[in-house]
């Protein structure tokens, strides 16, 4: 069963959030409810044995490493050992999307692989740093299988899930991110499944399949699609989590308000940015100006945000469109940085009312062209 | 201290001396980004010794002068 869709999964869903609800209401901790929730709805959603084997299998893996690595960093701070830990991390992922190329590592399926990669390696990461000494194995049971953004995110951080999953609130608190939830679950499922829908079955399902002036409104249609289908399935996920006391992060912000690339990608699947802006730009430009590795320091900038982007364009897989839609977003981000380090009243010119509105009708049409690029329509 | 870390932020910022005010919201008024941030710890790392991890503070933690201060303060 796929979450988020279909009667029958909502009506498991508040099911089992109700006692939830009540617990919050009692003002008790929902940590070990949230649990039960979690593997009671995964059971439902992956609902065949061979499934929950693959699921299964995932998870001890990854617990293994990341309670593994934990204690082994106590004793041992070597760089190569967290990248042998993260490549193994990352090695069923790496199998998936091989698989999607060469048809004999085509064995490994399995709901949520993406994101739940995503959050270990961040686990591993945050333990080398030394961010995480104490890795309990219900904490990262819990974090990693959480089950309101297994499938699609939002992308958590584990030191912000663990203090939510301690956290007693009082009635009314709750009662507050109760009643937050709900309303996002309502609004996620408005947008994901009526205004989503709708323009799936009334504006590109209506589209020829090729030809210019089609093109051009299936990158208009495609884009309002993605934001309400996307951000839709963001809010019903962020919604379950507050009822279940967990306050994941945002997932958009109003992105076709962006001035510029920079500003897009801070309100664009801000979770997954976020996360590559942490784990993979930093700590590429850090270790760039810490070894002296390029005279200018931009040079690190521009190949980190090249490298970031290619790893996100790979990420959704290895097919052409989202090669070229990781290069495409690194060179229009060099290009965003060329304009604000280069030309000195750029800045002060972003600010002017009539100058915002043309950079956010700009944006918006180079962003549109990236999704274009990314629904693989012109290849 | 407290000299060596404005400096080092008015040179990443290219702000002149005594231009950022102690409370100045920098990410805000666009002065501060990502890049900028990883310049502050390499420098203040560099200058001061002081080490920070890149995920170890929040952008809310380090938003103003006399925030990024206090943070650097407090690891010495």
């Amino acid at each position: 069963m796929t979450p988020y869709n279909g009667l029958l999964f909502f009506y498991i869903m508040v099911a089992l959030l109700l006692p939830a609800a009540a617990i919050g209401l009692c003002g008790r901790k929902l940590k070990y409810y949230g649990l039960f929730f979690t593997v009671a709805m995964l059971l439902t959603a992956f609902d065949s044995p061979q499934k929950r084997i693959t699921l299964l299998l995932f998870y001890l893996l990854q617990l293994l490493l990341c309670e593994g690595y934990s204690r082994l960093r106590k004793r041992c701070d070597r760089r190569p050992v967290l990248w042998l830990f993260v490549l193994l991390s990352v090695a069923p992922l790496v199998i998936v999307k091989l698989g999607g190329i060469i048809p004999e590592l085509n064995f490994i399926h399995m709901l949520g692989i993406s994101y739940m990669t995503f959050r270990s390696v961040q686990v591993l990461i945050e333990i080398y740093d030394g961010l995480i000494t104490e890795l309990s194995i219900f904490d990262f049971s819990y974090f990693l299988l959480f089950f309101p953004c297994v499938s699609s995110g939002p992308i958590d951080r584990y030191r912000r899930f663990v203090k939510d999953t301690d956290m007693r609130y009082e009635r009314e608190e709750y009662a507050g991110l109760l009643r937050k939830g709900i309303w996002k679950l309502m609004s996620g499922a408005l947008f994901n499944f009526v205004i989503g829908g709708l323009i799936w079955s009334e504006w590109i399902a209506k589209l020829a399949e090729s030809g210019f002036a089609a093109t051009v409104s299936y990158m208009y249609g495609y884009t309002f699609f993605l934001f309400f289908n996307f951000a839709g399935y963001s809010m019903m996920a962020i919604g379950t989590s507050y009822i279940l006391g967990i306050r994941l992060p945002e997932n958009f912000n109003m992105p076709f308000l962006s001035r510029d690339m920079k500003d897009f990608w801070s309100r664009w699947h801000i979770s997954l940015s976020t996360w590559l802006r942490d784990y993979v730009y930093t700590r590429f430009c850090m270790a760039a100006m810490k070894g002296n590795w390029y005279k200018d320091r931009r040079t690190s900038s521009y190949i980190g945000y090249v490298i970031t982007m290619m790893t996100m364009g790979l990420w959704h897989g290895l097919a052409i469109n989202y090669i070229v839609y990781g290069a495409y977003h690194g060179a229009l981000m060099c290009l965003n940085d060329v304009l604000d380090t280069r030309w000195k009243s750029f800045k002060k010119l972003k600010r002017q009312k009539y100058v915002e509105i043309i950079l956010v009708i700009i944006t918006f049409h180079l962003f549109s062209f990236g999704l274009l690029i990314f629904s693989g329509r012109l290849f | 201290m407290e000299e060596k870390v404005l400096a080092i932020l008015n040179d990443i910022c290219g702000a002149d001396e005594g231009e950022l005010e102690m409370d100045l919201e920098l990410f805000d008024e666009g002065i501060l980004d990502s890049f900028g941030v990883i310049s502050l710890f390499v420098e203040i790392e560099k200058q001061l010794g002081v080490k920070f991890e890149p995920t170890e503070v929040e952008r809310s933690e380090i938003s103003t002068p006399a925030k990024i201060i206090a943070q650097v303060k407090q690891r010495m």
